[in-house]
C-alpha cells in the first residue's frame, strides 16, 4: 500500500518534471540555450492566479486566462528585446556560456518582480478541480485530483510534442535551427521566428503546468529556481535534444525522488537523489549524450 | 599594479571607518572578492564551467567553524589549517570530475550545492537550518575591526597579486588555449587533464578561503551560503565584472556587495537589479565592466594620440602582411643549430624518423585506413595525395596521436608511439598544423606562436605565480616569425589577419618549437597563386632541416617541393614515388584528375 501510493506521489512529481525537461529540451532544440527562466514562468503563473483570484476576487478562468496571456507577453518582449539584440544584432554573442547567463538574469528578474508583487508567503493558484484526494478503485490508493490533472495534461502536452516534431515539416524545421544555425536560414527557415515561437509556447505550457501543481507543494518568488534546476536536469540525462526521452528522464527522476524519500530517509531523500544523479553524470556522461563540449 | 591599488584602496577603507557599518560592509564584499577571483581564473579565463563554488565556500566556512567553536583552535589558525584541507578534497572531487569536461562538467557540478544544502539543512552537528556561531575573531588579538578589516584587505591583496600574475605567465597562456580549444592545446603540448584539474583545485581553495574569511569575519555560518541562489549570485559578480579578467571580477564583487549593504532599496530588490544589471552588462559588452573600461581607455587613449598628432595606433594596413618573406641567414643557421644538437644528444639515431606499419583504422565498421605502411627520413618534404575521403586527415591524425589507429604501430626514432596522447608526441618533436586554421582568437601573433614554445608543461600552476617564463617563450617565437619573415605582425591581434597570413602564423607556431616532423594539413587551401608561391619557397627551405609531411590538394606545389610523394585510395597506399614518377603515372591521373 506504502509503495502503491508512492509510486503514485512519483508519477506526479515525476510528470511535472518531465513537463519542465520537455519544455526545456524544446527550446534548446531550436536555440541551443538552456532556458533556467523555465520554472520561474511556472512560479509567476502560479503566484499571479492566486493573487488576482484570492487578494482582488477575480473569477478563476479570466484569472488564469489573464496570466497566460501576460506571461506570453512578458516571454515575447524578452525575446525581441534582449534575445534579439544577443542573438541577432550585429554581434552574435559567442557560445552557450554567454548565453545561458542571459536566462540566469531573465530567472533572477522574475524571482525579484514575484517579490515585490507578491511578497515572500507561500502561495497556490486555488484548485480547479476541489475535493478530497481520489481512493483509486476504492483499494486504499490515494492520489490527488490535482496530480490526476498534473499527469492528464503532461501527457497530453508530451504526446501532441512528440507528435510535432516527428510528424511535421515544422517539428523537422525546428530540428533543423538547432543543428546549425546558418544552414538552417540558407534553406531559408527563419529560425528567429521558430525561437521566439517556442519560447513563447514553453513559457505559457509552464504557467499551465504551474498553476495545476500549485496546489499540491504550493510556490514562493523563489520556488522558480530549482524547478528549474530539475526540469534542467532530467533534459541533461536526455542530451538537451529529445523532449520525449526527456519526460522517460523526468518520470524516473520523480519516481526515484518518492521511493528514496518514503524509504530511505525523508530528511534526505532529495540530497540522496541529487548525488546519484551527480554519480551518473560523471560516471557514464557520454551514456547521457552530455559528452559534447560547451561551445 | 592592480594588486597594489587593491591594497592602498583597503588600508584607507579599514583605517578611516573602522568602527562603522561601513567597514564591516567592506569587509563582506572582499570576502566575496577572494571567491570570485579564484572564478574568474577558473571560469572565465579558462574557461572551465563548474558550479562548485559555494559549497567550497561552505567548506571553508563550516570548517572554520567547527574547528573555533568545538575544538576550541583560533579562526586564523583554523583558517591556515581548512585552505590546505579544501585542496586535498578539491584534489579528490577533481580526480572523479576529471573525465567529464565542458556540459556534463557544468550538469554534475550544478548538483553540488544542491547536495549541501540538503545536507546542512539537517546536520544537527552544524546547527542545522539555522547555521553555526563561531567564538573568535579571524584576528587572534581580539575583536579589534580595524585589525580584522586589514587581515581580510591583505588576504584580497595577495590573492589578486598571485591570480593576476598566474594568468599573465606562461602557464596562464596555457590556460587560456585550453579554454579556448582543447584539441589545439593538446596539439601544442599541453597537458590538458592536468591543467583541467590544477585548476579545479586553485579555484576550490580560494573559494574555501573566501569561506573562511567569510565565517571569522561575520563570526557565524549560515546553510543558505551553500545553495544555487548564492552560487548563482557568484557566477553574476564574475561576469558582471568581467569574466575573463581578476580585477574586474574583485570588482564585481565588492560593488554588489557593497551597493546592497549600504542601500536598503538594492538589498530589497537585489535579485531585480541583478537581473536587469547583468543583461545590460552582458549586452553592451560580454566580457563586462573590465571589457567597458578596456574599451573606454582604447577609445581615449587613441584619440589622445591623435591630439598630440603622433603615430596612430591603429593597425598597420594589411598591404604589410602581403610582403613575401626573405629567409634570413641566420636564423635558418639558428633553427639548424638546433635540429644538429638535438641530433648530436640522442646519439645514433635509426635512419628512419618515423615508421608507420600496417595501420588499420575502423569508424563503426567502416574501414578508413587499411594496412597503411608508411616510412620517413630525417628531413625532406612528402607529399600525401588522393581523393575526398581517401584517408589523408585521418592518417596525419594517426601519426600527430588525436586518433588511435585500430591496429599497428606508429614508430618515431625507433620507438613506440601508438601509445601516447597528442601532447607527449608534441614534446617528441611531432608538430602540425590543422586544415581548417586553429588559432586563439583574442591573443597577439606572437603569444599565438609563443604557446607552442612554452617550457611550463611539467610545472604547476603555482610556479607560473612564482617565475614568467612567457619571455621566454616569446623570444624563442619572435625566432619562428623572423625565420618566416612575419616578425612585423608580432603585436597584431590574430582575428584582424587575412586567411594566408593566418595560415602562416599556423606554420611558424608549427614550427617554432623545432619539430624533427611536422605534418601540415592543406596548408595551401584558401590561398592565391602568389601566396601558394611564397608558401613553396618556406617549404623548401623548412624540408632541408626538417622532416615534412604535407598533406594537400595542390598537386602542382606538391610535385614542385616534394621529393616522394605518397598517394592514398579509399585507406590504402596505392602509389609512391618521386615527383617525375609522380607526374608520369597514369593511376596518378586517373585517381586525381579524372583522366
Amino acid at each position: 500500500m506504502k509503495l502503491g501510493n508512492l509510486i503514485i506521489a512519483g508519477i506526479v512529481t515525476g510528470s511535472i518534471y518531465a513537463a519542465f525537461a520537455a519544455c526545456v529540451a524544446l527550446w534548446y532544440r531550436v536555440s541551443n540555450i538552456l532556458n533556467l527562466a523555465v520554472g520561474d514562468f511556472a512560479m509567476m503563473g502560479a503566484l499571479g492566479v492566486d493573487d488576482l483570484v484570492r487578494v482582488k476576487h477575480w473569477a478563476i478562468a479570466p484569472a488564469i486566462l489573464v496570466m497566460l496571456a501576460a506571461v506570453a507577453v512578458g516571454a515575447y518582449v524578452y525575446d525581441r528585446v534582449v534575445l534579439g539584440l544577443a542573438q541577432d544584432g550585429r554581434t552574435r554573442q559567442e557560445g552557450i556560456v554567454v548565453t545561458f547567463f542571459f536566462t540566469f538574469a531573465l530567472s533572477f528578474f522574475l524571482e525579484g518582480l514575484a517579490e515585490v508583487l507578491y511578497g515572500t508567503d507561500v502561495h497556490a493558484a486555488p484548485d480547479l478541480w476541489a475535493g478530497p484526494s481520489l481512493n483509486v478503485f476504492a483499494s486504499g490508493l490515494h492520489i490527488e485530483r490535482a496530480g490526476v490533472l498534473v499527469v492528464g495534461f503532461a501527457a497530453v502536452v508530451g504526446l501532441a510534442l512528440a507528435v510535432f516534431m516527428r510528424r511535421t515539416l515544422r517539428g523537422k524545421a525546428v530540428e533543423a535551427c538547432g543543428e546549425n544555425y546558418l544552414g538552417a536560414r540558407i534553406v531559408g527557415i527563419d529560425n528567429r521566428q521558430y525561437r521566439r515561437l517556442l519560447f513563447v509556447l514553453s513559457a505559457v505550457l509552464a504557467a499551465v503546468f504551474g498553476i495545476l501543481e500549485s496546489p499540491i507543494t504550493g510556490y514562493t518568488f523563489n520556488s522558480g529556481a530549482s524547478i528549474s534546476l530539475t526540469g534542467f536536469l532530467a533534459a541533461a540525462f536526455a542530451g538537451f535534444q529529445k523532449p520525449g526521452k526527456a519526460v522517460v528522464a523526468g518520470l524516473s527522476i520523480g519516481l526515484l525522488e518518492a521511493i528514496l524519500g518514503g524509504y530511505v530517509s525523508a530528511q534526505y531523500g532529495d540530497t540522496l537523489l541529487y548525488a546519484i544523479l551527480a554519480a551518473a553524470v560523471l560516471i557514464r556522461p557520454s551514456a547521457m549524450g552530455l559528452d559534447v563540449a560547451l561551445d | 599594479m592592480s594588486a597594489g591599488v587593491v591594497l592602498v584602496a583597503g588600508i584607507i577603507i579599514a583605517g578611516f571607518f573602522s568602527a562603522s557599518y561601513f567597514a564591516s560592509v567592506v569587509i563582506l564584499a572582499l570576502t566575496y572578492a577572494i571567491v570570485t577571483a579564484g572564478m574568474a581564473v577558473q571560469i572565465g579565463f579558462s574557461q572551465q564551467v563548474v558550479f562548485s563554488q559555494s559549497v567550497f565556500m561552505g567548506f571553508g566556512a563550516y570548517g572554520v567553524a567547527v574547528l573555533n567553536a568545538n575544538v576550541g583552535i583560533p579562526s586564523l589558525l583554523a583558517a591556515v589549517i581548512i585552505t590546505p584541507a579544501s585542496g586535498i578534497v578539491a584534489f579528490v572531487i577533481g580526480k572523479a570530475v576529471s573525465k567529464a569536461s565542458g556540459l556534463a562538467l557544468a550538469v554534475a557540478t550544478l548538483m553540488f550545492p544542491l547536495i549541501g544544502f540538503g545536507y546542512l539543512s539537517y546536520a544537527n552537528w552544524l546547527g542545522g537550518s539555522i547555521g553555526m556561531p563561531l567564538t573568535g575573531n579571524l584576528w587572534p588579538g581580539g575583536s579589534s575591526s580595524v585589525a580584522n578589516g586589514l587581515l581580510t584587505v591583505g588576504i584580497v591583496t595577495l590573492v589578486v597579486y598571485a591570480t593576476t600574475r598566474l594568468v599573465a605567465s606562461d602557464v596562464g597562456l596555457e590556460m587560456y588555449v585550453l579554454g579556448v580549444n582543447e584539441r589545439t592545446a593538446a596539439a601544442m603540448g599541453v597537458r590538458t587533464a592536468r591543467r583541467k584539474l590544477e585548476l579545479f583545485i586553485l579555484g576550490s581553495m580560494l573559494a574555501s578561503l573566501g569561506g573562511a574569511v567569510y565565517a571569522g569575519t561575520q563570526l557565524f555560518v549560515p546553510p543558505t551560503l551553500v545553495q544555487a541562489t548564492s552560487e548563482l549570485s557568484l557566477l553574476i559578480m564574475v561576469f558582471i565584472g568581467g569574466r575573463r579578467s581578476v580585477v574586474g571580477a574583485v570588482l564585481g564583487a565588492v560593488a554588489i556587495e557593497y551597493f546592497s549593504g549600504i542601500s536598503n532599496f538594492v538589498s530589497i530588490h537585489i535579485l531585480l537589479i541583478e537581473g536587469v544589471l547583468i543583461t545590460v552588462v552582458l549586452l553592451i559588452e560580454p566580457e563586462g565592466l573590465a571589457g567597458i573600461a578596456n574599451r573606454v581607455w582604447r577609445v581615449a587613449s587613441a584619440s589622445l594620440w591623435r591630439q598630440r598628432g603622433e603615430a596612430s595606433l591603429a593597425p598597420a594596413p594589411p598591404t604589410a602582411e602581403q610582403a613575401p618573406a626573405p629567409v634570413s641567414e641566420p636564423e635558418v643557421s639558428a633553427f639548424r643549430r638546433h635540429i644538429a644538437e638535438r641530433q648530436a644528444a640522442s646519439g645514433s639515431l635509426p635512419s628512419n624518423l618515423l615508421e608507420c606499419s600496417e595501420i588499420d583504422k575502423e569508424y563503426g565498421g567502416m574501414r578508413v585506413l587499411s594496412a597503411v605502411d608508411l616510412t620517413l627520413p630525417h628531413h625532406g618534404i612528402f607529399g600525401l595525395c588522393g581523393p575526398n575521403g581517401a584517408g589523408k586527415t585521418t592518417l596525419l591524425n594517426v601519426i600527430g596521436g588525436s586518433v588511435a589507429p585500430s591496429a599497428g604501430r606508429v614508430l618515431l626514432n625507433g620507438a613506440d608511439i601508438t601509445g601516447l596522447r597528442p601532447e607527449s608526441r608534441f614534446r617528441l618533436g611531432v608538430s602540425r598544423t590543422f586544415q581548417a586554421v586553429h588559432l586563439i582568437p583574442g591573443r597577439t601573433v606572437i603569444d599565438n606562436v609563443a604557446v607552442a614554445c612554452l617550457a611550463s608543461h611539467e610545472s604547476t600552476l603555482v610556479r607560473g605565480i612564482v617565475a614568467n617564463r612567457l619571455v621566454e617563450a616569446r623570444e624563442q617565437a619572435m625566432q619562428a616569425l623572423e625565420y618566416l619573415g612575419m616578425h612585423d605582425l608580432a603585436d597584431r591581434e590574430v582575428a584582424s589577419l587575412t586567411l594566408e597570413t593566418q595560415r602562416m602564423v599556423e606554420l611558424a607556431r608549427a614550427m617554432a618549437a623545432r619539430p624533427a616532423l611536422l605534418l601540415l594539413d592543406e596548408p595551401a587551401s584558401g590561398l592565391s597563386t602568389p601566396q601558394r608561391e611564397h608558401l613553396k619557397e618556406v617549404l623548401h627551405s623548412i624540408g632541408e632541416f626538417t622532416c615534412v609531411l604535407l598533406v594537400e590538394h595542390d598537386l602542382a606545389l606538391v610535385a614542385a617541393v616534394a621529393e616522394k610523394i605518397f598517394v592514398l585510395s579509399s585507406g590504402a597506399l596505392v602509389f609512391d614515388g618521386s615527383a617525375d614518377e609522380f607526374r608520369s603515372s597514369e593511376l596518378v591521373s586517373s585517381l586525381l584528375i579524372g583522366v
